[in-house]
C-alpha cells in the first residue's frame, strides 16, 4: 500500500486538541503498516536477491568442462585445409553430472607445418563460423564476418580474429585442444 | 514528489482508485477477526512470488526434478530458505483458511445476502488443498512421490475415477507427463483459478462489508465506526506479520523444508501425506474392499456438500451464536471429526516402530543421497544419484567381472566359490567341512590341498570351537576389535585345538611368516 501522509484528511472543523491526538494515533497506524509492510516484503527480498544473483558469487561455477586438453584425432588427419572437430568432455551443468558430451567444436588446420586450432564461436555474437573452401575463409552464417585461414578478420564486424585454443600433441601422433570460451564483441580476446 | 504523483495522476486516476481502494469504512470498528482474509491474501501473494522464485533453479521433468530441488535445497545461496518459507507458507495457509472459516461460521458471514462470499471462499479452500497436493509431487522425492501416488490411486478407485486418473497423471503410470501436468496445474492453472475467484470474493466483500458483531445495534454500529485505512489495515499488517515471523521462526527450526531421497519405484517408502491430510488417511483405514468408496467419496462429499449448504441448513431469523444451533452444531461435528482423525492418525504413528524405522532409513537415505548429489547427478537422472556412491561402483564393477562365475545374494555364477556371507560363521564351518565343493574352492585354480574334515575327524562341538578361534583372530586384526563378535571362552578352546589335536597349524599360520603356508 502507498504511504499517503500528504494527503488531508481531517476536516478543518473539527475541535482542536481530540482532533491532535487522533491524528498522532493516526500517524502511528499508518507509520506501523508502512513499516511492517516493508519488514515483511524484506523477509522475501533480502534472501530472493542473494538467490538470484549467487551463479555470479565468488567461488561459483555453476557450469564445468573445457578445463583440460581433449583429443581430437590423429595428427595425420590434419592438413593445410581446416577440419571441424567436435570437443567432448565430462560435463557439470547445475545439478547433472553428464560424462562425454559435445561441449563445442573447434576447426583444426597446418600452417607451415604447426598444427593450430580456432573455436567455431565467432568472436562477434557467438555464431558458429563455417569453412567456404570456395572462397578459402572462415564466414560466420550471422553477420557476414569473414576470417583467413590464419583466423585473421578479414570482413565484417568482428572485433577481432578467431580465437586460438591451445593445441598439444601427445605421443607424437594424437592431437588434444584445450576448448575454452571467451567473452564475445570486445577487441581483447578475454576468457569467461 | 508531489508534482510527478500530479502528472501521473493526471493521465491514470491513481489517487481516486487510491481512494477507492483505502476508504472503506468498517461499522463497528476495526477488529482483529476480521484479520484472516487479508492475512490469507498476503500469504498467496507470498507464495506466488516464492513460487517464481523458485521456478527460476527447478526443472520439471522426472529425470531433474529431484537433482534440481536437491540443487536449490543444498548449493543454491538462500534457497533452502525460499524452499522453507514456500513448503511451510502451504501449512500456514491451510490453518489461517481454517481460522478464516471458523471466524465466518461463528459470526454467521455465511447468510443472506453473502452466500456467493461464502461459496468462493469454500472453492479457494479447496484450490488451497489442490496447491498442497500437486506441490507435494514436484520434488520427485520418495515422500512427494508415494503419497501422491495414494492421492492418485484413491482416485482411481471411484466410479469413472481411472480415466480422470490417467489423464491427471498422463498415463497409466508415474512418469515425465505425471511432473508437467502437476507443474502445470501447480504454477498456472491453480494460481489463476484462486486469483479470479479471490478478486470476486474481494469484490463481494466490499459490496457487502464486514459482517459486525450481532450484539451491537444500528446506531452502536455508527457510532464506533472506523476507517479502513488505517485502523483495521494496520491490524491486518500486524496479523500479517505475526504469521511472517511464525513462518520465518519454523523455516528455520527445520532448516526449511524436508527432501527425502529421489523416488525410487523399487522401495518401500512408508507413505504418509502432509500432516493436513492425515484425517483422510486415517479415515481410509476403517473401510475395507468395496466400502472404501464411503471414506473416499461419501464422507468427504457429504461433509462438501453440508458446508456448500451451509446457507440454506441455517433457517435462523437471528445471527446471535445462541440461534444458530444446528449450523453450528454440523460444522463444530466436523472439526472435531478432523481433530480427532488426524490426533490417531499421529498416535498411531508414534507407536508403531515399523513406521519409526522406516522413518530413520528414511531419512539416512535422504542425507546420503543429498550428499552424493553434490558432485552432480548423472543425466539418467533421480535414483542415478546412487552411482556416485564408491559402493554402487563396486558393485557394478562385481556385476561385470565377477558375477559370471561368483555368486552373491542368490545371484550370479556357481562355478566359482560363493561370496554370500563370505567368512561368517556357516562359511568357516562349511568350507572345513568340504573345502573342495564348489561351493567353496573346488571351482579354483590354487587352493587344491586343503582336504575335507569329516565329523569323524573333527566333532562338531571341537568345529564350533576352532571357527569361535578363527573369528577372534580376525576381530583381533581389527583396528577397534569387538569382543562381542566371538564367543571367547569358546575361542580359547579353538585355540588349543587349532595348534594341537587338529593340526591346523601344519599348514595354515596366524601371523604372516610363521608356520606352515596354507591360508590363514
Amino acid at each position: 500500500m502507498s504511504d499517503e501522509h500528504e494527503q488531508p484528511r481531517t476536516p478543518a472543523s473539527s475541535p482542536p486538541t481530540p482532533a491532535s491526538a487522533a491524528d498522532g494515533r493516526r500517524t502511528f497506524l499508518k507509520v506501523g503498516v508502512g513499516a511492517l509492510g516493508a519488514g515483511l516484503a524484506a523477509v522475501v527480498v533480502a534472501p530472493a536477491l542473494r538467490y538470484s544473483l549467487w551463479p555470479l558469487a565468488d567461488g561459483v561455477k555453476v557450469t564445468s568442462g573445457g578445463e583440460d586438453f581433449v583429443i581430437v584425432g590423429n595428427r595425420r588427419q590434419f592438413g593445410a585445409d581446416p577440419i571441424k572437430v567436435d570437443i567432448y568432455a565430462d560435463r557439470v551443468d547445475a545439478w547433472n553430472r553428464v560424462a562425454n558430451v559435445k561441449i563445442g567444436s573447434a576447426w583444426v588446420v597446418e600452417r607451415e607445418g604447426q598444427l593450430h586450432a580456432f573455436s567455431s564461436v565467432c568472436p562477434h555474437l557467438g555464431c558458429a563460423v563455417d569453412w567456404s573452401a570456395e572462397h578459402g575463409k572462415f564466414k560466420c552464417p550471422c553477420h557476414r564476418s569473414a576470417f583467413g585461414r590464419d583466423g585473421t578478420a578479414e570482413e565484417g564486424p568482428a572485433p577481432r580474429p578467431l580465437d586460438a585454443l591451445d593445441v598439444e600433441q601427445r605421443d607424437g601422433e594424437l592431437v588434444a585442444i584445450r576448448f575454452e570460451r571467451f567473452k564475445q564483441g570486445t577487441e581483447d580476446k578475454v576468457k569467461i | 514528489m508531489a508534482r510527478l504523483i500530479d502528472w501521473v495522476d493526471e493521465r491514470t486516476g491513481i489517487r481516486a482508485l487510491t481512494k477507492a481502494a483505502l476508504e472503506e469504512s468498517v461499522p463497528g470498528g476495526a477488529r482483529l477477526r476480521y484479520v484472516f482474509g487479508s492475512v490469507l491474501t498476503f500469504l498467496f501473494v507470498q507464495q506466488v512470488v516464492l513460487g517464481i522464485l523458485l521456478a527460476t533453479y527447478y526443472s520439471p521433468s522426472a529425470t531433474d526434478a529431484w537433482a534440481s530441488t536437491a540443487y536449490i535445497q543444498d548449493r543454491v545461496a538462500g534457497g533452502w530458505f525460499l524452499r522453507g518459507l514456500h513448503h511451510h507458507g502451504s501449512s500456514v495457509m491451510v490453518v489461517v483458511t481454517v481460522l478464516h472459516m471458523i471466524q465466518v461460521v461463528l459470526a454467521g458471514a455465511y447468510r443472506k445476502p453473502r452466500e456467493f462470499n461464502w461459496w468462493t471462499g469454500l472453492l479457494m479452500g479447496g484450490l488451497v488443498l489442490a496447491f498442497a497436493l500437486t506441490g507435494y509431487l514436484l520434488p520427485w522425492d520418495q515422500k512427494g512421490y508415494w503419497a501422491t501416488q495414494v492421492a492418485t490411486g484413491i482416485m482411481g478407485t471411484v466410479p469413472l475415477g481411472e480415466p480422470l486418473q490417467h489423464v491427471v497423471q498422463g498415463g497409466d503410470q508415474y512418469g515425465n507427463l505425471t511432473i508437467t501436468r502437476f507443474y502445470a496445474l501447480h504454477v498456472f492453472v491453480l494460481p489463476l483459478s484462486l486469483g479470479a475467484l479471490l478478486t470476486l470474493h474481494i469484490y463481494l466483500f466490499r459490496r457487502h462489508g464486514v459482517t459486525p458483531p450481532a450484539s451491537l445495534n444500528e446506531s452502536q454500529l455508527r457510532d464506533k465506526t472506523q476507517p479502513f485505512w488505517p485502523n483495521q489495515l494496520f491490524l491486518d499488517v500486524a496479523a500479517m506479520a505475526v504469521t511472517g515471523a511464525i513462518l520465518v521462526w519454523l523455516t528455520y527450526r527445520t532448516h526449511g523444508a524436508e527432501l527425502f531421497a529421489p523416488a525410487d519405484p523399487a522401495s518401500n517408502f512408508v507413505a504418509r501425506p502432509e500432516w493436513y491430510f492425515l484425517f483422510l488417511f486415517q479415515l481410509l483405514k476403517y473401510f475395507e474392499g468395496p466400502m472404501s468408496i464411503i471414506a473416499t467419496v461419501l464422507i468427504p462429499g457429504a461433509v462438501a456438500t453440508f458446508l456448500f449448504a451451509l446457507p440454506f441448513v441455517d433457517r435462523a431469523n437471528s445471527r446471535a451464536v445462541k440461534s444458530r444451533g444446528a449450523a453450528l452444531g454440523g460444522v463444530g461435528l466436523i472439526m472435531v471429526g478432523v481433530v480427532v482423525l488426524t490426533a490417531l492418525a499421529l498416535v498411531e504413528d508414534a507407536r508403531n516402530e515399523d513406521f519409526q524405522a522406516g522413518l530413520a532409513d528414511a531419512e539416512r537415505d535422504a542425507e546420503r543421497s543429498r550428499e552424493l548429489a553434490a558432485v552432480g547427478v548423472p543425466p539418467e537422472g533421480g535414483t542415478a544419484v546412487w552411482k556416485n556412491d564408491p559402493k554402487y561402483a563396486a558393485m557394478e564393477l562385481f556385476k561385470q567381472n565377477c558375477s559370471t562365475c561368483h555368486e552373491i545374494d542368490g545371484r550370479g555364477g556357481e562355478e566359482a566359490p560363493s561370496l554370500s556371507h563370505f567368512n561368517d560363521r556357516a562359511w568357516l564351518r562349511g568350507v572345513v567341512r568340504a573345502p573342495q565343493s564348489v561351493a567353496y574352492f573346488g571351482g579354483t585354480k590354487r587352493h587344491r590341498d586343503m582336504e575335507a574334515y569329516t565329523a569323524e575327524d573333527l566333532p562338531d562341538d571341537q568345529l564350533d570351537a576352532v571357527v569361535e578361534y578363527m573369528l577372534m583372530v580376525r576381530e583381533q586384526g581389527a583396528e577397534s576389535p569387538d569382543l562381542s563378535a566371538y564367543d571367547q571362552a569358546l575361542a580359547k578352546q579353538g585355540e588349543a585345538l587349532w595348534a594341537s589335536e587338529v593340526e591346523c597349524s601344519g599348514c595354515h599360520s596366524i601371523e604372516q611368516g610363521e608356520d606352515g603356508d596354507g591360508r590363514r
